[in-house]
């Protein structure tokens, strides 16, 4: 089996970001960057499958400036066997542009499996996979949360609203990983001194044309911290209202 | 004058709310500009029937595709449908909802025609050519405006964001047929479980009502299955110090060590806040907090917060939450 | 030559033969299947150890029944060695005594020691064969340790003894001129002989010294293949203990990981651990006081300490034989007590697949440590049973990345948060918002320099309640004028916790970072309430290359109580305050009595009382060892036996002096549904702060 796995770096989001003077991104300075944790659960499900298959090549694909070697590196101390790095100075927003590159450097690799996080915690589009797929003219199924593979067909969970929905298709196909699927394994020191070793190739990456672009980035107004509303169950009401206009939660 | 593509989402032959909030934002932004909007709907044979509904709430015209292979999510025709009706239709906007299928089937559809697509919008507005939509980036923390400049631009609205209005319009419906085969599809939907007989994995639950040693005994948890029934789609949760206790299972217990959730709603009863609890929930969108202590430290991180005996409040919470679910 | 005589040559040099074929054997397995480590650092602490543990006996008498019998052998055996080799040399030239030698009130103070020790040795393997056979203490239980082993010791050793003074006792009946008081008993008994004939009192003589002399050379060489071989190697290893400085201890061992072919790190079995953890296993005496004192064990957990240096000294004497080439050696795999191929099939292609992690130790063990260091502290020969705990945690984690999944958040979060729990470091100063405390960055821009540098560490910075004792120790400061800075956004994790759960790379990202920042600000003095923080950048930041004078805030008050530049109120409250120790405090770096001191001076009129378990032999708490960050799903909880313990003292407060035991004695209190206030030390003091300031 052949199994590629597109990551991404993003910050940590652990923190209070800060908008750069340039308007329209957030100021890294001080920001601790890691792979994106929906992708490290692709990564961690192809490993599994090699590890139950130690004929599997794992291949780590992502795009960035050459930071991102860090983050490629850490999936192959997780176990992965090799990185490609597709050369960007700035990672564009354009989900479609993105996916054009990707889906070159994928074509024709010969791969059973290509696996995605469901979207990045940083941009937020969850679109990149399924782009992919369409471009390659391959089957998708986007956020999956469950998955078994038999042969040259496999079977997938999804959750939607209110339910799951069960869905089967066959291989070669592009995969979005859901939270749920499995836990990422924490890299060993021994993983971590093998990774160094293991094949990182550096190519440009072939983005596509971009229509879609950042323009402002903006702090959203901080949320009243720590509002007591009142004493005992003669809150209940104001409580309940709360919940419905402000926080739209009921 | 800018035209609008609708998609209105249709789960086993129902409209879904988010199709109509769909139609309420391209109405707007249609009538900013004298524009048309029309609605898209599919489904098994008769799903035609909510074209009346859609017209109401402002589509000039709906778009009926009915096949029986489009009875559940079908993807790969859709996606082929969509983008073959949108590519005919000159339309400045394509609206999508930003839910399980929308977010599966607008990628599709983008790479399909090549055009630009932000989901999970907060807020659309015009600008000369481009479009200008709000989205929010880096889960939440900081708000992105984004330019799309690709004719039409796709668009996934973010759920509750755009409250459907009624804005009648003719709605003549206009009949199509699925591009290609919808059977020969590769990518098969074959169940769809609903409803949540099953227990909510806490991971996954939107709203997560969780009890501390306040609850006193494992006993006293009866108070929060029932706040989490009239929930409806709520997970019980517990701190570590109820867990070690035995008054829960292990595999309840929120925080550093047991698990980490964010969901909508996260309702802490009876919890003080200690270090180890907070790290495990602190991310959660909205946060409700009742305790007798009001200097806990659980009210520095709650949205909302009732100082008092959770035994008199959890009752009245109960009833209230109930009463609201099926008012709304 | 007599035909006795020649015999006698003959035996003496066969059984040291052997004897010193077991000893080269046990050396040279020790040498050449552990890693080379450098004990001989620091030679006076080891001078020194080897006089108060070793010769002083001071650990062997903590324990008050046992300790002072013990102590009576061990110095019974060191006096009367010398006897022995009188014997022994008689045995091989005729005639030759110490009274050709030495002056006579010295040889008359030698034959009377001889005597005495001989009657004190007895009568306490007296009263030990009672406890072992009788009493049944419950720490020489469990583990499968050699009972019948102990009571085959003892009554040679017994038998040792009652043929001393039979061979004096005859010897006086059958030349009653001879006969002196110097040897009180012997001559007591000679007269018991009296009507015995020459011929028997002769015969009598003779076998008395040739069973002694023959028990001797048996017990010799019965040693190596008894947990009694500590008669042999417990000087050593006290002399060999680690020692990492002259008043530091417990500091865990440097790993350079950058080390040129370095691919192993830890240790999954025994050619991986160091030499004198080798060593250490052949020392053990399998007395079960580290077992005893063990939070883990004590609570119900599988982890026992002695089982750790059982099972290291079984794994090695079932591999050594194999892998030094000794294969005829192999059917004596047990060669030193132990169930050697307890571990399974006894064939040597599976003796070779074994390790001592996973074969002998499992995960569970490893993980239930608290690093609490109370074993250490008691094992009477200097055993550092957490070095290879530590050793084989390290090995789990860095090479087989396998712990329990709930401490992976900790992991990760000290990765990217700089702290254990996932906050935000942007906040990590916020609990001094208002307080007007400048950060060092602060300081050096307006030019100044601070007195000390606070490190405040996670607790103090994320905790809630911990947030009360950063502002309790900050106020004491104020009060007593003190400049001080705080590092803020800056400060991150010790790395404490990382290096305890085994993940040394981790800890040393967050110390070479730390210290990276400490260096930059030129920082020289540091105070900290946290014992963790304390004992980290004090003593182990050294092996890193930062070097701080780091003072926990219990020394650091009592000092600023000395200059009397704290303004106390000296109001009297009748307060009972029982006073928890610190692991990381008092274990690690001896301070008992700063902060039982601090709040005797604020609180004139306060009566401090103690739980049974208190100072060195304090139970830890539970938190650490980065248990804090771990399930407690086994046993009795740690923080609730000690909490226990705190409370049977009916104290009005419990106090403590490190935010983790803050942590797991209140939550221990509020388990107990008590409302016993739980205080950290520098709070008592701030409650007593004057007006003055
Ligand atoms: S350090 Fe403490 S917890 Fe660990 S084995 Fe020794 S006594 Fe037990
Ligand atoms: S390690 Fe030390 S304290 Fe523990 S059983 Fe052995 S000799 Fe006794």
């Amino acid at each position: 089996m052949k199994i590629a796995v597109c990551i991404k770096r993003v910050p940590d989001m652990d923190v209070r970001f800060k908008i750069a003077p340039i308007g329209n991104a957030v100021d890294e300075a001080g920001l601790k960057f890691d792979i994106n944790d929906f992708d490290s659960w692709a990564v961690e499900a192809a490993l599994q499958i090699k590890d139950k298959d130690s004929a599997t090549e794992v291949v780590i694909v992502s795009l960035g400036s050459d930071s991102v070697q860090e983050t490629i590196r850490k999936a192959l101390a997780m176990g992965a066997d090799r990185g490609v790095e597709l050369k960007v100075a700035r990672i564009p927003f354009d989900g479609l542009a993105i996916a054009h590159a990707l889906a070159a450097e994928l074509k024709g690799g010969g791969f059973d499996l290509i696996l995605f996080g469901k979207q990045s915690a940083d941009s937020s589009n969850g679109a990149v996979g399924a782009m992919v797929g369409e471009l390659l003219g391959l089957p998708v199924v986007t956020a999956i949360s469950k998955l078994e593979l038999a042969g040259a067909t496999g079977s997938a969970k999804r959750e939607i609203e209110g339910g799951q929905e069960f869905v089967e298709f066959p291989l070669p196909a592009v995969l979005t990983i859901d939270q749920g699927l499995n836990t990422a394994r924490y890299p060993a020191l021994k993983g971590i001194m093998a990774a160094k070793k293991k094949p990182l190739d550096v190519r440009p990456a072939q983005l596509g044309e971009q229509s879609v672009s950042v323009t402002k980035m903006e702090l959203p107004p901080e949320r009243p911290a720590g509002r007591i509303i009142g004493e005992g169950a003669s809150a209940v009401p104001e409580l309940v209202g709360l919940l419905q206009t402000e926080a739209k939660v009921l | 004058m800018a035209n609008v593509f609708a998609f209105a989402e249709t789960r086993n032959g129902e409209l879904r709310k988010i199709g109509l909030e769909a139609v309420t934002a391209a109405r707007k932004i249609a009538d900013e500009t004298g524009g048309k909007v029309d609605a898209f709907i599919a489904g098994a044979p008769g799903v035609g029937a909510h074209a009346e509904q859609l017209a109401k709430y402002g589509a000039d015209t709906v778009i009926v595709v009915e096949h029986a292979g489009l009875e559940k999510y079908n993807p790969e025709a859709l996606a082929a449908t969509v983008a073959e009706r949108i590519r005919g239709g000159a339309y400045r906007i394509a609206i999508f909802p930003t839910s399980a299928l929308g977010s599966d089937l607008a990628p599709r559809v983008a790479a399909k025609l090549g055009v630009g697509l932000v989901t999970d919008v907060t807020a659309v507005n015009l600008d000369g050519d481009a479009v200008i939509v709000q989205h929010p980036v880096n889960i939440g923390k900081v708000m992105a405006t984004v330019k799309m400049t690709s004719q039409p631009a796709l668009i996934g609205i973010r759920p509750n964001m755009f409250t459907p209005v009624e804005n009648p319009r003719a709605g003549a419906v206009e009949r199509a047929e699925p591009v290609g085969d919808p059977s020969a599809s590769r990518v098969v939907v074959k169940e769809v479980k609903l409803g949540s007989s099953a227990k909510l994995d806490l991971g996954e639950a939107p709203v997560i009502v969780s009890g501390g040693r306040g609850l006193k005994g494992p006993e006293n948890f009866k108070l929060l299955e029932d706040l989490a029934a009239a929930f409806g789609n709520a997970a019980i949760g517990a701190t570590r110090v109820v867990t070690d206790e035995g008054w829960r299972p292990h595999s309840d217990q929120i925080g550093q060590t047991g698990r980490l959730v964010s969901p909508q709603l996260y309702v802490a009863v009876g919890i003080s806040g200690a270090i180890q609890h907070l790290a495990g929930m602190r991310t959660s969108r909205t946060i409700v907090a009742i305790n007798k202590d009001k200097e806990a430290p659980i009210f520095k991180i709650a949205d909302y917060g009732i100082v008092g005996d959770l035994f008199e409040i959890v009752p009245v919470l109960t009833a209230a939450v109930k009463e609201a679910k099926s008012r709304g | 030559m007599t035909v006795g005589h020649g015999i006698f040559i003959l035996i003496v040099v066969l059984s040291l033969s052997f004897f010193s074929y077991n000893a080269q054997r046990l050396v040279r397995y020790m040498m050449s299947i552990g890693q080379p480590e450098n004990r001989t650092d620091h030679p006076l602490t080891r001078i020194k150890n080897l006089f108060i543990i070793g010769l002083a006996q001071k650990k062997i008498l903590r324990d008050a029944v046992a300790g002072p019998l013990h102590a009576s052998v061990f110095w019974g055996f060191v006096v009367l060695t010398i006897g022995t080799a009188e014997i022994i040399v008689q045995g091989l030239f005729p005639g030759f005594t110490y009274a050709a030698i030495l002056p006579v009130p010295l040889y008359e103070f030698y034959i009377l020691s001889q005597e005495l020790f001989a009657v004190l040795v007895l009568a306490a393997v007296a009263v030990l064969l009672y406890r072992r056979i009788v009493v049944k203490p419950k720490r020489l239980q469990g583990d499968k340790v050699h009972s019948g082993d102990a009571i085959l010791i003892l009554s040679m050793i017994g038998a040792l003894m009652v043929s001393l003074i039979t061979l004096g006792a005859f010897g006086f009946a059958l030349h009653p001129d001879s006969s002196t008081i110097f040897q009180p008993v012997s001559l007591a008994l000679s007269h018991v002989f009296g009507g015995l004939s020459a011929g028997t009192l002769e015969a009598g003589r003779e076998t008395s010294w040739w069973f002694h002399a023959l028990l001797i050379l048996v017990f010799l060489n019965y040693l190596p293949y008894s947990k009694h071989l500590h008669v042999l190697t417990s000087l050593p290893n006290t002399y060999l203990a680690n020692t990492s400085g002259p008043g530091v201890k417990g500091a865990m061992s440097y790993m350079d990981l950058e080390a040129e072919g370095a691919e192993q790190f830890g240790a999954s079995d025994v050619t991986q651990l160091g030499w004198k953890s080798l060593l250490d296993s052949y020392s053990c005496t399998e007395c079960g006081r580290c077992t005893a004192v063990c939070p883990a064990n004590i609570t119900g957990k599988l982890l026992s300490p002695r089982k750790i240096m059982i099972n290291t000294r079984q794994r090695l004497m079932e591999l050594a034989p194999l892998a030094t080439g000794d294969f005829g050696e192999f059917e004596h795999h047990t060669l030193v007590a132990g169930e050697g191929g307890d571990a399974g099939d006894a064939s040597a292609s599976a003796a070779l697949g074994n390790t001592l992690l996973d074969n002998y130790i499992t995960e569970e063990e490893l993980w239930a440590c608290t690093s609490c260091r109370a074993c250490v502290e008691e094992c009477p020969v200097s055993i550092d049973q957490l070095d290879i705990i530590n050793e084989l945690r390290r090995d789990l984690v860095l090479m087989e990345s396998r712990f329990p999944p709930e401490i992976q958040p900790a992991f990760e979060s000290l990765e990217k948060n700089g702290s254990p729990w996932a906050f935000d470091p942007g906040d990590r100063a916020k609990w001094a918002e208002g307080m007007d405390i400048p950060t060092m960055a602060e300081m050096v821009e307006r030019g100044e320099r601070p007195e000390v540098l606070f490190w405040v560490g996670c607790m103090g910075s994320f905790d809630d309640r911990a947030k009360k004792i950063a502002v309790a120790f900050a106020r004491v400061l104020q009060a007593a004028k003190v400049k001080f800075a705080i590092l803020g956004q800056e400060e991150k994790c010790n790395g404490d916790p990382a290096r305890r759960m085994g993940n040394e790379y981790l800890y040393q990202m967050l110390a070479r970072d730390n210290i990276e920042t400490l260096d930059r600000y030129g920082v020289e003095t540091i105070v900290t309430n946290c014992p963790h923080c304390f004992h980290q950048i004090g003593n182990e930041y050294p092996q890193l290359g930062g070097n701080y004078e780091v003072i926990h805030h219990s020394t650091y008050i009592e000092k600023l109580m000395d200059e009397n530049r704290l303004p106390l109120n000296g109001e009297g409250k009748a307060l009972t305050v029982a006073y928890h120790d610190s692991c990381y405090l008092g274990r690690y770096n001896g301070i008992y009595e700063a902060p039982r001191e601090t709040m005797k001076r604020a609180l004139p009129m306060m009566t401090l009382v103690e739980p049974p378990r208190n100072r060195s032999k304090g139970l830890c708490c539970g938190a650490g060892g980065g248990r804090m960050w771990m399930e407690e799903t086994v046993g009795k909880r740690i923080n609730v036996e000690r909490t226990e313990e705190l409370l049977a003292t009916g104290a009005d407060v419990l106090a403590v002096a490190c935010p983790f035991c803050m942590t797991m004695i209140g939550d221990g209190v509020k388990a107990q549904g008590s409302s016993v206030p739980v205080l950290d030390i520098s709070e008592v003091i701030a409650q007593q702060l004057g007006n003055q300031s």
